[in-house]
């Protein structure tokens, strides 16, 4: 949330994932999540008892169940023990993790499980999504989180051709990425010289919005342990701490948008990270930063968002797609997992980029790890009608 | 012909017809054109109407009038059919492609049901083995017949199941004398007892004859438990649940809510204003976000306006009102509409049938609905200024 | 530096109803938000560091809003737009400890907490919380919140000596404490018999021994303790927090044995140094969804000795301890906002506000939450003013 020194240091100490698939009729919800419970507590060596409290998130209306983290007490592992249940939108996982830094700086709790999800599979979730607007006026009107607008206004500030090729340009790194991350939900193996064949004739969903920019419907768990520093210390070799997070909403419409454009509202991509970049004194950001994991709903925002969380300005961010700078190898490498438009499990997903960001620090990102000293990343969520969340990771407790 | 997965392109199409649906094309009036290229290729032309469907193979290129085509490689279209590869996966990575009204494309699964290719192993011979097992002398009395089988083509062969004093033997050959006999290919037989292909379609298509008495023939199907193939007795029981949640809502309007309902009504749009900030809001919320307050004044604003963005939408999703997907492609329109100002717009949809025409900076107008009831479309659409 | 502890320094409810059909759900948490604004003079916050609200936790549930993001509503009532906000998915009371945190955290020093919820808005509020429970087994089986409460009725009921007279007194009780109590729903006295000849809904609950259909929200404006004086004279203070999750499963657990309560009471009192809960607190307020979870969570908190919950009803044990001066959930508080409207109650008392209810002296009370059915996930609040001597 907002802003000043801490009460104490937080480390993620252990993480956990499922493989991300577009189908898990193999297991039940509880199971599914317990999966990557036990991953986490595995990579923490710990057990469920040594956990003081539990956290869970999604959203209810993709699954339809009420409360969910009642049932899935049989796959938290939260028996008798403390739990929160927290749920923001997309940005659900990352607030959970947020929230989870609260509660442990706090010093309520000192070892903190949290577990986001989701069984895209088991609703429909362009109408879950729908779902969301206000009944009286949105709901007829809206189509999930499919929008052409951002594609829209690439083109009309970069025009047709730069901005169509830097967005599939975009997509064929994300897939480059996911091919080499065992979990990501889908990879198409595409290669750039199907970027022009791709941008006619993939089918297009609204407006400039083609299929191949949209993320996907995954159906995954994502779990993370939380420690306060003495116990990170004593109990994990590679402690990844948490160093800030800001979280930024907006009112509930989609629908400003105005013929004059230099009016528009600035969105809240580039408010959070001014504040939260300023109250750490980072001035370029693009430089400190070591690795971005990205929450990319499409290609077109993924590419768009570059200048606007790094506060870039011009066509800074469309060179760096250009130039492929955004490449695991790249000078600023951006969503090595392969990002949201690979795999995305609602509830999981901002976690996911927490939780990715978390494993290029300790080096553990195995085929998709970024080469050299990674020290800083940053991670965000998307959410709402287009809330911000950035979480700030560093390997050495050595900040002011 | 081209076999991927163990299927060829032609056993998709062969048994389209009789894995048709009906419950699940009520209404539909659509004619699908199948474009398949490769190896085992070719053209297919499926016409559903009046709860039936037709598929027909094209010897041309003409397909004529359709609502939606299909085009993919031989491999993509059976591996999806067969459910070893991810349509969803290869419709966004362009493999398979579609055109037209896409919304047709997405109702296909709920017109037909899956492919199911014949299990490898199973044979004509393994499961007329089973035959002594599965007789149920309980239904056979004491029925004195001979069922002949003459099966053609790969796997195929000859046997008489001779059936006396509640009990059944098999032998190999075909007697003389037969009460019945059975004749298909080996393959369709094992389709039918597998439960992939239907009896009365199949003797409707002349794929499966029955010669001797009728009557005897009706009984078969009774004398003979149903065959099991013996994979499907292990492995784990995964079921899905399927389920519509349905929970009704009463939605309050609030005052500001209900006035502006009320206006569309009248043939009014109104706006709240901010007493802070002085924005207006289309349609009026209780609180100005910006400022944090309450913003009870209305004005008129409109009913003229212009076209901001406009949200060209080709995705085929549910209408959450019905549930019925809805028909695309579609326009939503951001619209600035006169006497607001800056972000001050609202949403709503356009004519559909002058779609292609409208751009940004139109000005456009509302249609009324005849009969108004208080709710968003009492505007039916906006349609331009001419 | 960080706030060592946390106060709560306002609070406003809507008075609860069977329908607020009347409002949207925006309106309904502007107007608890508007009052708290008016009460401490707080503002939000419009750049960083100007000491206004930039952090809000709200309070409410996607299934019963019919809203997936049911927050993602309200953005602009509790003036969430520019700024962070948190929905805690669960009994309200959970919000405040989350809140808190966030304060003794560091990261924030101010939070504007606003629940809301509308049974009235569903079909059926039964219908809702069916959808609680797993769509193979339990779900079709057709248990809700109320029925597999009923099942925990009777479990406790046979073990602690509770009679159906004895519920009898619960509600007659409540309802005569909820007349004096402006925000409750339920304020129509019943008698005695008018109780125990109302229709069994679920055998042993009856009609009357469930809470009524509620509408409502809360706000409260939480602060850290070097800033509590720039917004009241009057801080309650949050001095101790516990929840506890039980199984799943009815057949799992004993229904009867309160171990999630007694285990989220135990955090709590470990917090707040609570070592004698039948002495140390002035009155307590219990989540009292139906009537027999008034002696039941009585047991669980440790205001009456276990399995005694009958006879510590007739030793006049809910006046001694002055159990649930607001009436309790039984006079009508949405589900989500039960918890949380108990510690509203305990706030106002504790702030001496309570009027012709007020329970003389109060200085330290504590409350329970509870999340689920059958108190699956309880939670305890303590918390005490200036006068409890820390």
């Amino acid at each position: 949330m907002a802003a000043n020194k801490k009460n104490r240091n937080v480390a993620i100490i252990g993480i956990g994932q499922t493989q991300y698939s577009s189908h898990r009729e193999d297991v039940n919800q509880p199971e599914m999540i317990n999966e990557a419970v036990k991953l986490a507590l595995q990579d923490a060596n710990l057990t469920k008892d040594d956990i003081d409290c539990f956290m869970h998130g999604n959203m209810e209306l993709f699954e339809m169940v009420h409360q969910p983290d009642l049932w899935h007490v049989l796959g938290t592992g939260a028996y008798g023990c403390s739990e929160f249940r927290l749920t923001t939108g997309g940005t659900t996982g990352i607030t959970l993790v947020c929230a989870a830094d609260n509660l442990v700086a706090s010093g309520m709790y000192d070892i903190v499980l949290a577990v986001g999800f989701e069984k895209l599979q088991e609703g429909h979730t362009t109408g879950g999504i729908t779902n969301m607007a206000d009944p009286l006026w949105g709901r007829m009107l809206q189509t999930g989180a499919l929008t052409g607008t951002c594609a829209a206004d690439v083109i009309n500030e970069f025009g047709e051709d730069r901005a169509r090729r830097a967005a599939m340009k975009h997509r064929i790194i994300m897939d480059q990425h996911a091919s080499r991350n065992p979990n990501s939900h889908r990879s198409f193996g595409l290669e750039m010289d199907q970027l022009e064949d791709l941008m006619e004739n993939s089918p297009r969903l609204v407006g400039d919005l083609r299929l191949i920019h949209m993320c996907s419907q995954s159906d995954g768990a994502c779990a993370l342990i939380f420690a306060c520093e003495k116990k990170a210390k004593e109990l994990s070799d590679k402690p990844v701490w948490i160093r800030d997070h800001v979280t930024t909403h907006r009112e509930e419409t989609l629908w400003m948008y105005p013929l004059d454009l230099s009016q528009k509202e600035e969105p809240t991509h580039r408010k959070a990270p001014r504040e939260l970049f300023e109250r750490n004194g980072i001035d370029k950001p693009v430089e400190y930063f070591d690795v971005f994991e990205m929450y990319d709903p499409s290609s077109w925002w993924g590419m768009d968002w570059i200048r606007e969380f790094f506060l870039l300005e011009g066509d800074e961010h469309i060179r760096m797609v250009e130039n492929e700078d955004i490449r695991i190898e790249g000078k600023m490498p951006i969503c090595p997992s392969g990002g949201v438009v690979s795999a995305n499990p609602i509830g999981a997903t901002a976690m996911v980029r927490v939780a990715e960001a978390a494993l290029q620090i300790r080096g553990d990102a195995g085929g998709h790890q970024v080469p050299g000293d990674v020290n800083h990343a940053l991670a965000s969520g998307f959410g709402g009608t287009l809330w911000t969340i950035l979480v700030m990771l560093e390997k050495e407790l050595d900040w002011e | 012909m081209a076999e991927y997965f163990g299927t060829t392109v032609e056993d998709i199409f062969r048994t389209q017809d009789s894995r048709f649906r009906p419950e699940g094309a009520e209404g539909v009036d659509v004619v699908v054109a199948y474009n398949i290229s490769g190896a085992g290729g070719g053209r297919w032309k499926l016409t559903v109407k009046d709860g039936a469907s037709k598929t027909e193979k094209l010897k041309d290129d003409d397909f004529g009038g359709f609502t939606a085509k299909m085009s993919a490689d031989a491999e993509t279209f059976v591996g999806v059919a067969v459910g070893q590869l991810d349509g969803a996966a290869m419709f966004t990575s362009g493999k398979l492609k579609g055109e037209g009204d896409m919304s047709v494309l997405m109702k296909l699964p709920m017109m037909f049901t899956k492919y199911m290719p014949p299990k490898k192993g199973i044979t004509a011979a393994d499961i007329l083995a089973t035959a002594v097992e599965r007789f149920r002398p309980d239904m056979a009395g004491d029925l004195d017949i001979t069922v002949g089988y003459k099966l053609s083509g790969e796997g195929g062969g000859e046997w008489t199941a001779v059936i006396k004093d509640g009990k059944c033997a098999l032998e190999e050959g075909l007697r003389d004398g037969l009460t019945v006999t059975n004749i298909a290919s080996a393959s369709d037989y094992v389709d039918l007892m597998l439960g992939k292909l239907d009896p009365l379609v199949a003797i409707g298509a002349g794929r499966l004859q029955l010669k001797g008495d009728m009557e005897t023939a009706q009984k078969l199907p009774k004398l003979f438990s149903k065959f099991i193939p013996p994979e499907a007795s292990s492995g784990p029981e995964l079921i899905v649940l399927k389920k519509t949640i349905s929970v009704d809502m009463k939605y309050s309007t609030g005052r500001m809510m209900g006035k502006f309902l009320k206006g569309l009504k009248e043939k009014k749009i109104l706006a709240n204003k901010c007493p802070e900030c002085g924005r207006r809001q289309v349609p009026p919320r209780e609180i100005c976000a910006a400022c944090v307050c309450r913003a009870e004044e209305f004005v008129e604003v409109g009913p003229e306006g212009v076209i901001t963005m406009i949200e060209y939408v080709y995705y085929a999703s549910p209408d959450p009102l019905t549930g019925e997907t809805r028909e695309t492609p579609y326009g939503v329109a951001i619209i600035l509409l006169d006497g607001c100002e800056g972000n001050e717009t609202m949403w709503h949809l356009l004519k559909s049938d002058e779609l292609d025409s409208f751009k940004r900076g139109d000005r456009i107008r509302p249609v009324w609905a005849e009969e108004r009831t208080g709710n968003l479309f009492d505007i039916k659409y906006f349609e331009k200024v001419r | 530096m960080s706030a060592k502890r946390a106060a709560i320094c306002a609070v406003a409810q809507l008075p609860f109803e069977k329908a607020i059909w009347h409002k949207r759900i925006q309106e309904m948490c502007f107007d608890v938000v508007e009052p708290v604004l008016e009460q401490t003079g707080v503002k939000f916050c419009k750049k960083p560091g100007d000491g206004g609200i930039r952090s809000i936790v709200t309070v409410s549930d996607d299934v019963f809003d019919a809203r997936t993001i049911s927050n993602n509503a309200i953005q602009d009532a509790v003036g969430a737009h520019n700024r962070g906000e948190d929905k805690v998915a669960m009994d309200g009371i959970n919000a405040i400890a989350y809140a808190v945190s966030c304060i003794l955290s560091g990261h924030d020093d101010l939070i504007l907490l606003v629940g809301h919820c509308k049974e009235s808005q569903a079909e059926s509020r039964n219908m809702c919380t069916n959808l609680a429970f797993d769509p193979f087994y339990l779900r079709p089986l057709g248990l809700d919140f109320e029925t597999l409460n009923a099942l925990q009725a009777r479990d406790y009921m046979a073990k602690s000596g509770v009679t159906d007279e004895h519920l009898a007194k619960v509600v007659v009780r409540s309802r005569r404490n909820a007349a004096k109590n402006p925000v409750a729903n339920a304020r129509d006295e019943v008698t005695m018999e008018e109780v125990m000849n109302s229709p069994m809904a679920y055998d042993p609950l009856r009609e009357l021994h469930i809470y009524p259909q509620s509408d409502g929200a809360i706000a409260m404006l939480i602060a850290g303790e070097d800033r509590v004086k720039e917004f009241t004279g009057k801080p309650v203070w949050v001095s101790g927090f516990g929840n506890c999750m039980d199984s799943y499963f009815p057949g799992d657990k004993d229904l009867a044995s309160n171990f999630p309560l007694k285990k989220a009471a135990k955090l709590a009192y470990r917090m707040a140094g609570v070592t004698d809960p039948a002495k140390e607190f002035d009155f307590a307020e219990l989540n009292d969804a139906a009537a027999y979870q008034l002696p039941m969570w009585a047991e669980g908190v440790g205001l009456c000795a276990d399995g005694a919950g009958g006879e510590w009803i007739d030793g006049g044990g809910m006046e001694k301890m002055n159990v649930n001066p607001s009436g309790g959930m039984l006079a009508g508080n949405p589900i989500m906002l039960g918890g949380l409207a108990r510690a509203a109650e305990l706030v106002i008392q504790l702030r001496g506000d309570a009027g012709e209810r007020q329970v003389a002296g109060a200085r330290r009370g504590v409350a329970n939450g509870t999340t689920g059915a059958a108190g699956q996930l309880q939670s305890v609040l303590v918390l005490e003013n200036d006068r409890a001597g820390r």
